[in-house]
């Protein structure tokens, strides 16, 4: 009964609640929206976002951010397609590009948390910098024409029409967040966001909590661009590029708090989902595509306001309380004395 | 003596010898690379991001972000094309209208930053996704489709352009007036944050809110009016691009996001807030202008590929500040114990 | 030098000495806590009590000296070797995270499996008999609770030293009680406990021996039983204290033919309840109470940072109530916050800036234009009169000492020329000398007919200062005190809720 509760009081919940409001709306505008295939088909194209977002997720739930993301999905997609081309094999492909996305990571980490550069500012940098790389390995050129094994994953169904990449991506949400709710060292994450010394007052290290959790944040990055070239099989310069925004407003729209410290990877899962789902989501509707990007500003507008005002007042109704309770008790207490 | 040692602790200094530094090595390798004119091409082409940077300055000193600026371009581009285009609007009423849109965007933004107390980069980032949404919605509006952009704006005699065109395209003295522009936006910057009350006020929101409104400094208002000239000075950017490309299209500036921030912060403004300096911005933006028009004219750097040597710089130039601060910190501290008289 | 270390002692702690850069605020502590007993570590601000413990939590690290924990000496210097010592600290302000339950707040960072763990957890409340809902958010606690899960989080890792520091300050009286009852139950499981205040009643209610420190050394240590109230307060006063006890002989107030200037009328606001009283021009009043008891929320609720729930302020027999922090400044109130890095200060702005911030609503310093002249001239004129220590007003006030930055932030109280000047804790953490020439600020105030209300904890500088005092008790004012009724005594009794002539409070 009191964990159905805190089912109910989870604050992804709403974020749930959402996204079946958004279809179910979108099914009164359009009943034919509402097929097994349509649905399933809105998780589906959401893999790489959901990646994305939880890999951003561990970063943000410290309270720093990464925006170099984008760019690491670029540089692994990249090199996926590359080896793609010389015939390599998935594996190879993909320690290539968890190694890269992890390489990134460490830098990230290293810059934000040994040598305290505000963590926006410094992923800016390394934004830039893999970016340029990306132009070095690829010579400024798409990397295309590329088969073998990773064509035939790339929208291969696994059951009920569900990818086999969506699929692993849903282990890997439920993995992450088990790992982040039940063990103990997962729990550090949400504790340096939610309140830096006193994680470093009951004796967690700050700086190697940071440091693992832009290496995740890399390593989902680097697995994104390996799903983004299995996918596409075209990878362009420029790909990936806003990508990060996408990420952290998925984060937002599934209760991820950007201070830190608030917030779970199935919220950042489903937010996912919404953000990916919102073109899709319009054709049905009726709206030409051009709104999908309107809708999504107002939508994370309206959410992160709601969330900030109710928030403040929460805060501010327990301080009233609190101080209006010192004087309503004076005259019983003082009876006593 | 004193006076020297305090200008070489100064950031603007570093930048200052940076500019040379990358004159000296671009002229030598080609001097080509002097060409005044080409000069000014190269921040001509970068004039955007030159402009709204000045402005982002002034949010990012009272502890804010902006990276919806680069939205906004778009729109206000988008607006004054439709408008003139398609409703038949005089175009210098158009930009006014494009400016006024503008300023209620930074308004609405600034608003919820400033009186709802949402994070300064959450509610820009929802911003830069409606208002770059909105443009797209304008230029539907328009018969010309979005992809193509409207163009045809007035106008040109002979071979000087007038009228509209002028702003973009014309030259005072030789010097595009664009740079003109972009000069007369300094000197309004520079007096409004250094000179003027106002200027002091962002200041000390950026060091301490809290102790801000303790002086009776009406913090909410002025952090949100930081918003609304912020997008008022993206909007003055976009007509620019739109004049001097003859195109009004939803996408300009899409993508020069964290080039503003690059530069803002390149110029020493502390991202925290209550620091940070007009010329520091603007040296900043021509370190970048100068790099990615001497890249590829002195070391056949391809000019799509100028993101890297911009954000090594920036990752060299924050390690180096971070470490150097330390360095200094522990070089005083020595100091004053040796002396603590001192 | 050093006592030889006792192997019995739970906690060792000989010749630490810690510099925060010119700052020397540790020189050469030696202290020993026994298994079982409550050692009470008393001081005045600034005295090095928080860096003493800081530094045996491993927070700081020590410029030279040892520790041991129960004789094996200890190498200290980052919280998690600290607490694997045993030794468990309950800073001041609770540093829970407020996101999460209360059951995760306990066991954050243990290292045991989750199941023993929550059985132990549950095992200790059902001991310790306290009723705590686990499963509440940490934000909604009040400080008291928040101050038993910090108590929780250090029995559940076995802390054998447990350190409260100035753990009543934010609490209610009934608080507090039930706050000793648990230190009595701590102390008889054979913990050792560091208890950090600055109340002298508590001392002798709670500990087993008694340390007092000033300025970084150990003025006087043995057991409770040994001391007296009075001997206590003589090791924590400075050895020129006698100057202090002398009243000042001020200029007494002529009440009867002057119309007070700042009137209060069953004023009512979140923390405080029918609050009236009057402040007439050329007077200190001073505002007692313990922390906690409403002073702070009734004056930053005049000075209009706070919602005025009922009743009135009256402003030389101007309504002035409930409007904003800005029209207040222009009508003739200052303050001087408490807290002065929160609310007061600018620290990477200059002295000057710092100096003016609270005439930028006025033409004085310009009216678009900043007029740098008379800025700077405006911030010389008060470092010369409240001979502020500055090498140049250019200089960041942060690169001042804490009696300097203080001195700067009520020269800015100043500057508005106000007619009635609130001023809270004027003296919290600055040094004797800087104490003085604030003395000196406020009775040249009081002498150029300024209305003072001066809020202090510190009852010598009531005393020694104020014209009238009323005392605020649980929010409410209990007791008004005369110039010649101010005595550290009454005032001490009630600020506690307990007024002379009227025995207990009604």
């Amino acid at each position: 009964m009191s964990s159905l509760r805190n089912l109910l009081h989870a604050r992804w919940m709403s974020s749930f609640v959402f996204l079946v409001l958004l279809f179910l709306i979108t099914g009164l505008a359009d009943p034919n929206f509402l097929t097994y295939t349509n649905v399933v088909n809105c998780f589906n194209t959401a893999t790489m976002y959901t990646l994305l977002a939880i890999g951003i997720a561990f970063v943000i739930m410290t309270g720093e951010i990464d925006v170099s993301i984008g760019a690491t999905l670029g540089i692994t997609a990249a090199m996926t397609g590359l080896i793609a081309q010389q015939g390599g094999s998935i594996g190879r492909m993909l320690v290539v590009c968890v190694a890269v996305g992890a390489a990134v990571g460490l830098v990230n980490g290293v810059g934000v948390a040994f040598f305290g550069v505000p963590s926006l500012i410094f992923t800016l940098g390394t934004n830039g910098v893999i970016r340029g790389f990306i132009y070095i390995v690829t010579d400024g050129r798409t990397v295309e024409n590329f088969g073998g094994d990773i064509a035939v994953y790339g929208n291969k169904v696994l059951f009920a029409e569900i990818t086999l990449y969506y699929a692993i991506a849903v282990v890997l949400v439920a993995v992450a967040h088990i790992v982040l709710t039940r063990t103990k060292k997962g729990k550090y994450f949400i504790a340096v966001g939610d309140n830096l010394d006193g994680a470093n007052l009951v004796g967690i290290s700050v700086l190697r909590v940071k440091l693992l959790a832009y290496v995740l944040c890399g390593i989902f990055a680097g697995i994104a661009g390996y799903v983004f070239a299995s996918k596409y099989r075209q990878v362009m310069t420029v790909a990936g590029n806003g990508y990060e925004m996408t990420a952290i407003a998925a984060c937002v729209l599934g209760g991820v708090s950007l201070s830190g410290g608030l917030g779970n990877m199935v919220g950042a899962a489903i937010g996912a989902v919404i953000m990916s789902s919102i073109s899709r989501l319009l054709v049905f509707i009726g709206l030409p595509s051009d709104f999908n990007n309107t809708i999504t500003g107002v939508m994370l507008i309206i959410i992160v306001v709601v969330d900030a005002l109710t928030q403040r007042r929460s805060i501010e109704m327990t301080r009233r309380k609190r101080l209006l309770s010192r004087t309503a008790g004076t005259a019983a207490e003082g009876g006593k004395r | 003596m004193k006076g020297i040692k305090k200008l070489l602790r100064r950031w603007e200094t570093f930048l200052v010898l940076f500019l040379v530094l990358e004159f000296v090595i671009f002229g030598s390798a080609n001097p080509k690379f002097l060409r005044p004119a080409s000069i000014m091409t190269s921040i001509v082409n970068y004039i955007s991001v030159c402009i709204i940077a000045l402005f982002v300055t002034l949010v990012m000193i009272t502890g804010g972000i902006d990276i919806q600026a680069a939205s906004i371009i778009g729109l206000t581009s988008i607006i004054e094309g439709v408008l003139w285009s398609d409703a038949g609007m005089n175009i210098w009423l158009a930009v006014v209208v494009a400016l006024i849109a503008a300023a209620a965007c930074g308004a609405l933004s600034g608003f919820f930053v400033a009186y709802c107390g949402v994070q300064p980069m959450v509610v820009t980032l929802g911003g830069s996704f409606l208002y770059s949404g909105l443009a797209l919605l304008v230029s539907g509006m328009s018969a010309t489709p979005a992809y193509q952009g409207i163009s045809g704006f007035p106008a040109k005699v002979g071979k000087t352009f007038v009228d509209f065109r002028f702003l973009g395209k014309g030259e005072l003295f030789g010097i595009p007036m664009q740079i003109i522009v972009y000069v007369a936006l300094i000197l309004l910057c520079a007096w409004v944050l250094h000179r003027t009350k106002y200027g002091e006020r962002l200041y000390l929101i950026g060091v301490n809110q809290q102790a801000a409104e303790y002086s009776g400094i009406n913090t909410r208002l002025v952090i949100m009016s930081t918003y609304i000239l912020s997008a008022v000075s993206a909007a003055l950017a976009g007509t620019l691009l739109t004049s001097n490309m003859n195109s009004a299209k939803y996408n300009h500036g899409s993508g020069y996001t964290l080039a503003i921030i690059t530069a803002v912060v390149l110029g020493g403004t502390l991202n925290t807030g209550g620091k940070g300096s007009i010329l520091g911005t603007v040296l900043a933006s021509l370190i970048i202008c100068i790099l990615r028009y001497g890249l590829p004219l002195c070391f056949g750097v391809s000019t799509q590929n100028l993101d890297l040597p911009v954000g090594i710089i920036l990752v060299l130039v924050v390690l180096g500040r971070e470490i150097a601060g330390r360095h200094m910190i522990a070089k005083l501290m020595r100091r004053l114990k040796r002396n603590p008289a001192a | 030098m050093s006592q030889p270390i006792d192997a019995g002692a739970r906690l060792s702690v000989r010749s630490i000495t810690k510099a925060f850069g010119s700052n020397v605020v540790l020189k050469g502590i030696d202290m020993d806590v026994q298994p079982g007993s409550v050692v009470a570590l008393i001081g005045g601000n600034g005295a090095g009590k928080s860096t003493l413990v800081k530094i045996i939590m491993g927070i700081y690290t020590a410029d030279s000296g040892e520790i041991y924990m129960e004789g094996k000496p200890c190498r200290l210097g980052k919280p998690a070797a600290s607490l694997a010592a045993g030794i468990y600290l309950v800073p001041q302000e609770p540093m829970l995270f407020p996101n999460m339950t209360v059951e995760q707040n306990i066991l954050m960072g243990i290292d045991e499996n989750p199941i023993s763990l929550r059985r132990r957890l549950n095992d200790l409340l059902g001991h310790l008999g306290w009723k705590l809902d686990l499963t509440r958010k940490a934000a909604t606690l009040s400080i008291a609770e928040q101050q038993l899960v910090e108590l929780l989080r250090g029995l559940m890792r076995d802390a054998r030293l447990l350190i409260l520091d100035e753990p009543t300050s934010s609490l209610t009286f009934n608080e507090v009680d039930s706050l000793f009852k648990i230190v009595r139950d701590l102390r008889a499981k054979g913990i050792g406990i560091i208890y950090i205040t600055h109340r002298l009643t508590e001392v002798f209610d709670i500990a087993d021996e008694v340390l007092i420190m000033r300025d970084g050394v150990i003025t006087l240590s043995g057991p409770v039983k040994q001391f007296t109230r009075e001997m206590l307060v003589a090791g924590l006063l400075p050895p020129d204290a006698q100057l202090r006890s002398a009243k000042a002989a001020s200029h007494p107030v002529d009440y009867a033919n002057t119309e007070p200037v700042l009137v209060v009328d069953k004023l009512t606001g979140y923390g405080f309840k029918d609050v009236s009283f009057k402040v007439y021009p050329g007077e200190i009043l001073g505002l007692a109470g313990v922390v906690g008891a409403g002073r702070t929320e009734l004056i930053s609720t005049i000075f209009g940072r706070d919602k005025v729930l009922g009743g009135k302020v009256y402003l030389d027999g101007k309504d002035v109530t409930g409007h904003k922090t800005s029209q207040i400044l222009r009508e003739g109130i200052n303050f001087v916050p408490e807290d002065r890095h929160y609310h007061g200060l600018f620290k990477i702005r200059s002295i000057s800036s710092n100096t003016t911030s609270a005439l930028l609503g006025t033409t004085e310093i310009g009216s678009v234009n900043m007029n740098r002249r008379k800025q700077n001239a405006i911030a010389q004129k008060y470092v010369d009169d409240f001979r502020t220590k500055i090498v140049s007003l250019e200089d960041l006030i942060g690169s001042l000492s804490g009696g300097n930055q203080q001195k700067v932030v009520i020269a800015r109280a100043l500057s508005t020329k106000p007619k009635v000047v609130i001023l809270d804790e004027p003296t919290r953490g600055i040094d004797a000398a800087a104490r003085s020439d604030v003395y000196r600020i406020i009775e040249q105030l009081k002498n150029a007919g300024v209305a003072v209300l001066m809020v202090s904890s510190d009852m010598e500088e009531v005393v020694e200062l104020a014209d009238r005092a009323i005392t605020v008790y649980q929010g409410r004012i209990n007791a008004e005190f005369l110039h010649e009724e101010i005595t550290q005594d009454a005032l001490t009794a009630a600020s506690f809720g307990i007024v002379p002539g009227k025995g207990a409070r009604q």
